[in-house]
């Protein structure tokens, strides 16, 4: 909390949340033209893909100097730099590996991790920015308790729970095993937030409550957020967490920059420009595009013009909540995209119908895509132990629920639930494999 | 003790049972750990060079000590989850660069590594220091490697400091002892939660103030698995 900030105020930085756009660009530009020489200068791959595209920092004098002449870069490049030259960063790193204080690394769910460069105390993706003003706003203050539910890959990022936020984190595996404990200690310490949760892990409390007799919506009654993460809530879950109460908060990454959250306006998820520069790239008609990202107060590994691969809506409109950073709507990545016979299917596109069948209620799935084109959807779908013995009724369950949903049939490999959940974290088990 | 402020967190641990339970952890005895954690790092010879932790978010009060100190002593650190599906991961790290010491091993971890036809014999090979849980320590050894104990212990957590020796957990604050039946934990200094005696899951033997554990023994260390 600033020292500007009273514990009331809705926000945690008044004076950089509700920045007006124009001095807001101001400041993303000063910003701006002091990482692009780093990064030019120093990371390999940022400046031998300038040289070839002819462009030198001296040329970027404004933004749009920049959104109209700077080469993109995508993971794609960065893993074949890291392949090709022996470099472990992919030609991002701008300092001396031994002046780092650790390397983290990618969710790696499309396809293998990238290394994430970290100085303690640096920017980045430890930025106190993220996850702070945005807690701060649904009402989390300092002295409460948070559950933490979450993978320890990057290990520095919790300590900002304690550290700027002021709170206790309460700590969980992200596991359904998990969740009766997270009930028990729901009821007892009665926090205030969660970070993070997902479908399987509501289905999990759904169960538990069932055969304990505990009523979810007391579990959940000191909670002024739930945050989910890592991939889309389905269908039935969200229909599960909102009759029980709970007020929902979607958070998605920002082009591996940073992170984003909904507020309590519910429209949007917030990006905090004054760490990342937003370009929406490839628009379509129902203004969709795809996100590219900036780092702006990153100069260890900055990422300069990151093709994301992710499909968003954007918007710099003020948003009701009065936050002026701009805000996306994740649609899918195009990486994700199965086309049959000319049709477009999403992993979100089958997720209800999969898990609209009983013993598929976990809503664990795969599409198989070992290319783009296919000529018929195949689907690896889990089930619950205790149906077994019925597996032919449950395949034809399967097929016929995704058919009505998407107008194409599938071919469906039924596998034990436990078999997808471990190639976790389930929050983000890999919706899409080659085989 | 009882405390007003704020916790650092509440953390869990297994009882004697194998039961998860929670656990308060208060700043200060973070703090102190951090810092005996530092400099037992410090003495194994980790400064300037890498080193890789795997464990779970909910271990994080055993672990944080560890992590933190890694820094502190001056080496780089990176972080992986102790589970199956994290293998990918850990063989990223070790494929890309260079580690003098990697903690926290499971069974599940080399699960992993096996599912993916990467041997636990060459991922670690040339790591000096490579710590294991009980069970994936004892394979790790069938596989040729020399690896030092890693043991949950309770709320603390015990590293090996060299191979085939026990595993000591922080000398100033915990003590392990034998209880009726099994090994015990006692806090030595003031902590949010006191523990006297307290029974652990590990089955082993108490040697030179260290534990050297039953093959297999020390829940908790496996996680993720069928």
């Amino acid at each position: 909390m600033t020292d500007s900030t009273p514990s009331q105020s809705v926000y945690f930085d008044a004076a950089i949340e509700t920045m007006a756009r124009a001095d807001l660009e101001a400041l993303q530009l000063e910003r701006l033209l002091e990482v692009l020489p780093i990064a030019y200068e120093r990371a390999p791959l940022i400046g031998e893909t300038w040289q070839a595209a002819g462009v030198h920092p001296r040329d970027i004098r404004t933004l749009d100097d920049f959104r109209e002449r700077v080469p993109f870069i995508d993971k794609d490049m960065i893993r074949a730099f890291r392949d090709q030259r022996g470099d472990p960063f992919g030609g991002l790193l701008c300092v001396d590996p031994h002046d780092l204080t650790g390397v983290g690394s990618t969710s790696g769910t499309t396809g293998d991790p990238t290394l994430v460069a970290e100085q303690w105390g640096g920017g980045g993706l430890t930025s106190p920015s993220i996850i702070t003003r945005d807690l701060w706003g649904w009402g989390v203050r300092p002295g409460d308790y948070v559950m933490l539910v979450l993978f320890t890959f990057r290990g520095p990022t919790y300590g900002l729970f304690q550290h700027s936020l002021g709170t206790t984190p309460i700590l969980f595996d992200f596991d359904p095993a998990e969740m009766e404990r997270f009930c028990e200690l729901s009821l007892e310490y009665r926090p205030t937030a969660v970070y993070n949760f997902g479908s399987v892990l509501i289905n999990a409390v759904h169960e538990v409550c069932d055969r304990r007799g505990l009523d979810p919506r007391d579990v959940f009654s000191s909670y002024k957020g739930v945050t989910f993460a890592g991939e889309p809530l389905s269908p039935r879950a969200r229909t599960l967490a909102e009759s029980w109460g709970v007020e929902l908060f979607e958070h998605g990454n920002v082009g591996d920059v940073t992170g984003s959250f909904e507020c309590v306006a519910h429209d949007g998820l917030h990006a905090w420009e004054d760490t990342v520069l937003l370009e929406g790239i490839d628009g379509d008609d129902d203004g969709r595009c795809e996100l590219v990202a900036t780092a702006l107060n990153n100069h260890i590994a900055p990422l300069i013009r990151f093709r994301s691969d992710d499909i968003v809506r954007l918007t710099t409109e003020p948003c009701a909540c009065g936050r002026t950073h701009a805000r996306m709507w994740p649609v899918g990545r195009k990486s994700d995209e199965v086309v049959v016979e000319g049709q477009s299917v999403l992993p979100l596109d089958v997720w209800g119908a999969v898990e609209s069948v009983d013993a598929c209620a976990m809503g664990l799935f795969q599409m198989i895509r070992p290319v783009r084109d296919v000529d018929r959807l195949r689907l690896r779908v889990g089930y619950a132990a205790q149906w077994s013995s019925r597996l032919d009724g449950v395949r034809d369950d399967v097929r016929a629920a995704v058919a009505a949903a998407t107008g194409t049939e599938p071919d469906v490999e039924l596998v034990p639930n436990e078999t997808l959940l471990r190639l976790g974290p389930p929050h983000k088990i890999p919706r899409v494999s080659r085989t | 003790m009882t405390t007003t402020e704020p916790l650092w967190a509440v953390g869990t641990y297994e009882d004697g049972r194998g039961v998860r339970v929670p656990w308060r952890i208060s700043h200060a005895e973070i703090g102190r750990d951090v810092a005996a954690a530092t400099a037992l790092l410090a003495s194994l010879g980790v400064d300037g060079r890498r080193v890789l932790w795997c464990s779970m978010l909910s271990q994080a009060g055993q672990f944080w000590p560890y992590v933190c100190g890694t820094v502190m002593a001056g080496a780089r650190l990176s972080c992986a989850d102790a589970s199956y599906g994290e293998a990918m991961r850990v063989a990223m790290f070790l494929r890309l660069m260079d580690y003098d010491a990697v903690f926290g091993v499971t069974e599940a971890l080399l699960d992993g590594l096996s599912a993916t036809a990467r041997p636990a014999a060459e991922v670690f090979a040339d790591v000096r220091l490579l710590g294991a849980h009980p069970g994936a320590y004892e394979r790790l050894v069938e596989a040729g490697l020399s690896p030092v104990r890693v043991v949950l212990c309770g709320p603390a957590l015990a590293i090996g400091h060299e191979p085939d020796g026990p595993a000591f957990v922080l000398a100033d604050e915990w003590d392990v002892v034998d209880v009726e039946g099994g090994i015990g934990i006692t806090n030595l200094r003031p902590r949010a939660e006191s523990f006297l005696r307290t029974p652990i899951p590990v089955r082993g033997t108490i040697v030179d103030g260290g534990i050297v554990p039953d093959a297999a023994s020390g829940l908790g260390a496996a996680t993720n698995k069928e």
